[in-house]
């Protein structure tokens, strides 16, 4: 396992009272049409990438999330309104977790490797993360929307000096979330 | 790193309940298309490409399949492996009928259960790109050299939310599909399940180098040319090859009027003299989140056996690229590519001994 540092991190759940407008400072307007998820990971995301000092991610760094529920309410609507017409397409695209890493990607402005993995355990996310980080780190992210709602973010890097037990941290990190 | 092998194949869909029937099937030009109606649009029929498997409540179907498509490519001789089930939709058939809860563990823990799985289990959901999303993580995590085994699982079975979602987007043809053609005007949507097996231990005749993963969120329900072109060179990149090293690309080209003309596009930025190109959607229909698996399994079979698929629709002039009408004389690199919702584009690259 390599070392990491953690260079922001993000760890809201529940999220402030205030996190919908700490989200229209963050994106420079009120985000429209995507879902109370969604919103929750562009908000735990940028606060991240806030914290990390940073508005993008290097073109090689990696971006990873996962969810307990995901897009259970969009999917839920979507399957509501299937019982008597087609589902509205705006809420059937909310159903794609992707959607979520699309809107991430855009916001930075940045193209990568994103990945959504639904219901990851830590130990096999970091395993994952690990093997598939370059240079750039990696962006990890876990949202809910369900119970109050959550979103956690960390920024790693490679830092070959750091002496930590990072498997341990980040079982903590995702501990709450699982 | 170590060497990832694709050590084993399985496959059902509308060709047939395995990888040999369903080559045959391709070769003896079998058309295997139903239709589909949906809520609100009564008078309209949607072709369908679906799994001639007996209809019964949908997880025992899926399990049915699951267990057949996994046994045709060894999982029982990796259970303590990696496993990725890589789906769009999960189970939502299961929940539209009643059977299940919209639960990704539960979703999870039932697939593992059906194969006796022991080892780790991930769930990979990013469109249409699912399946070769789980290929490039396995290539990572098999190159390591600190696992030997995985599965990967591709799950695209019926359900009404799919079609429904696309045909709200009207992305779906009446007619069928044609893979870059003159005049195409959608996808026909499919099932399959499809397993590949891979093994850093059991060498075998197809290798996989490497492949991109390239998410593009500017566009997030289409392609775009430059993610296209920048999916391309990170794998060629990561496997170590020049662009005139690959001998085949299959690529998207799912019969869509906006994305065929992107992908081509990307394909004319990316290679001076674009490589033969292949598509399989017409035979199989877009089966989504396992298309990639499955189209990597039907591909090197049909590589395998001289079987090659035939179009029935012109390409359009326009596009300035074209669909081979006959297997490459020699055809040792293949890439294999999947566009999908999510700004997402994806490419795996197999080496055959």
């Amino acid at each position: 396992m390599r070392n990491f540092s953690i260079t922001g991190r993000c760890l809201a759940a529940p999220p402030p009272a205030d996190w919908r407008e700490q989200l229209t400072q963050l994106l420079g307007a009120k985000p429209r049409r995507i879902g109370t998820w969604a919103e929750l990971g562009l908000y735990g995301a940028l606060s991240c990438m806030a914290d990390a000092g940073e508005k993008t991610l290097p073109p090689d760094a990696i971006l990873l999330l996962t969810s307990r529920r995901g897009t259970y309410a969009a999917t839920s609507a979507a399957l509501t309104q299937m019982h008597n017409d087609l589902p509205l397409p705006l809420t059937f695209l909310q159903t794609q977790p992707s959607q979520l890493l699309a809107l991430l990607a855009a916001q930075m402005d940045w193209i990568g490797h994103a990945c959504f993995l639904a219901d990851a355990q830590s130990q096999d996310l970091l395993r994952l993360a690990t093997a598939q980080m370059g240079g750039g780190g990696a962006l990890l992210g876990c949202v809910d929307e369900t119970n109050g709602g959550s979103t956690r973010w960390l920024r790693l890097r490679h830092d070959v000096t750091e002496k930590y037990d990072f498997v341990s941290i980040f079982s903590d990190w995702m501990g709450a979330a699982e | 790193m170590s060497p990832v092998y694709l050590s084993g194949r399985g496959l059902a869909c509308a060709l047939g309940l395995e990888l040999g029937a369903s080559v045959a099937s391709l070769k003896s030009r079998c058309d295997a298309t139903s239709f589909y109606s949906l809520p609100g649009q009564p008078d309209v029929r949607f072709p369908y490409r679906s799994i001639a498997c007996d209809k019964g409540d949908w997880s025992a179907r899926a399990c049915q399949l699951v267990r057949r498509v996994a046994y045709e490519a060894g999982a029982q001789h990796i259970r303590g492996g990696v496993l990725f089930i890589a789906t769009s939709s999960f189970d939502i058939g299961a929940v539209e009928q009643g059977e299940s809860g919209m639960d990704y563990k539960a979703f999870a823990d039932k697939v593992a259960s059906w194969l006796d799985w022991t080892g780790p289990v991930y769930l990979m959901s990013t469109a249409c790109t699912s399946s070769l999303n789980a290929m490039i993580a396995v290539h990572a995590l098999l190159s390591t050299g600190e696992l030997t085994d995985a599965l990967v699982l591709g799950v695209e079975l019926d359900n009404r939310l799919t079609l429904g979602g696309f045909a709200a987007l009207q992305l779906l043809t009446r007619h069928r599909s044609k893979p870059f053609g003159v005049d195409r005007d959608g996808l026909v949507l499919g099932e399959a399940v499809a397993a590949l097996r891979f093994s850093t231990r059991e060498v075998s005749s197809w290798r996989m180098l490497g492949g991109a993963n390239v998410v593009d969120g500017r566009q997030p329900t289409s392609a775009s040319a430059s993610a296209v072109t920048s999916m391309y060179q990170r794998a060629l990149a990561n496997s170590g090859l020049a662009a005139d090293a690959i001998d085949l690309i299959k690529v998207q080209a799912a019969g869509s009027p906006g994305n065929d003309a992107i992908e081509a596009q990307g394909l004319r930025d990316m290679f001076q003299i674009i490589p033969p190109l292949v598509s399989l959607k017409a035979v199989i229909g877009h089966t989504m989140g396992a298309s990639g698996a499955a189209e990597v399994a039907l591909l090197t079979a049909c590589l395998e056996q001289g079987v090659w698929p035939t179009y029935a629709d012109a390409v359009d002039d326009i596009l300035d690229v074209h669909l081979t009408a006959h297997q490459p004389e020699s055809v040792h690199r293949v890439m294999a590519t999947i566009l999908g919702f999510g700004g997402g584009h994806a490419t795996v690259v197999m080496e055959r001994a």
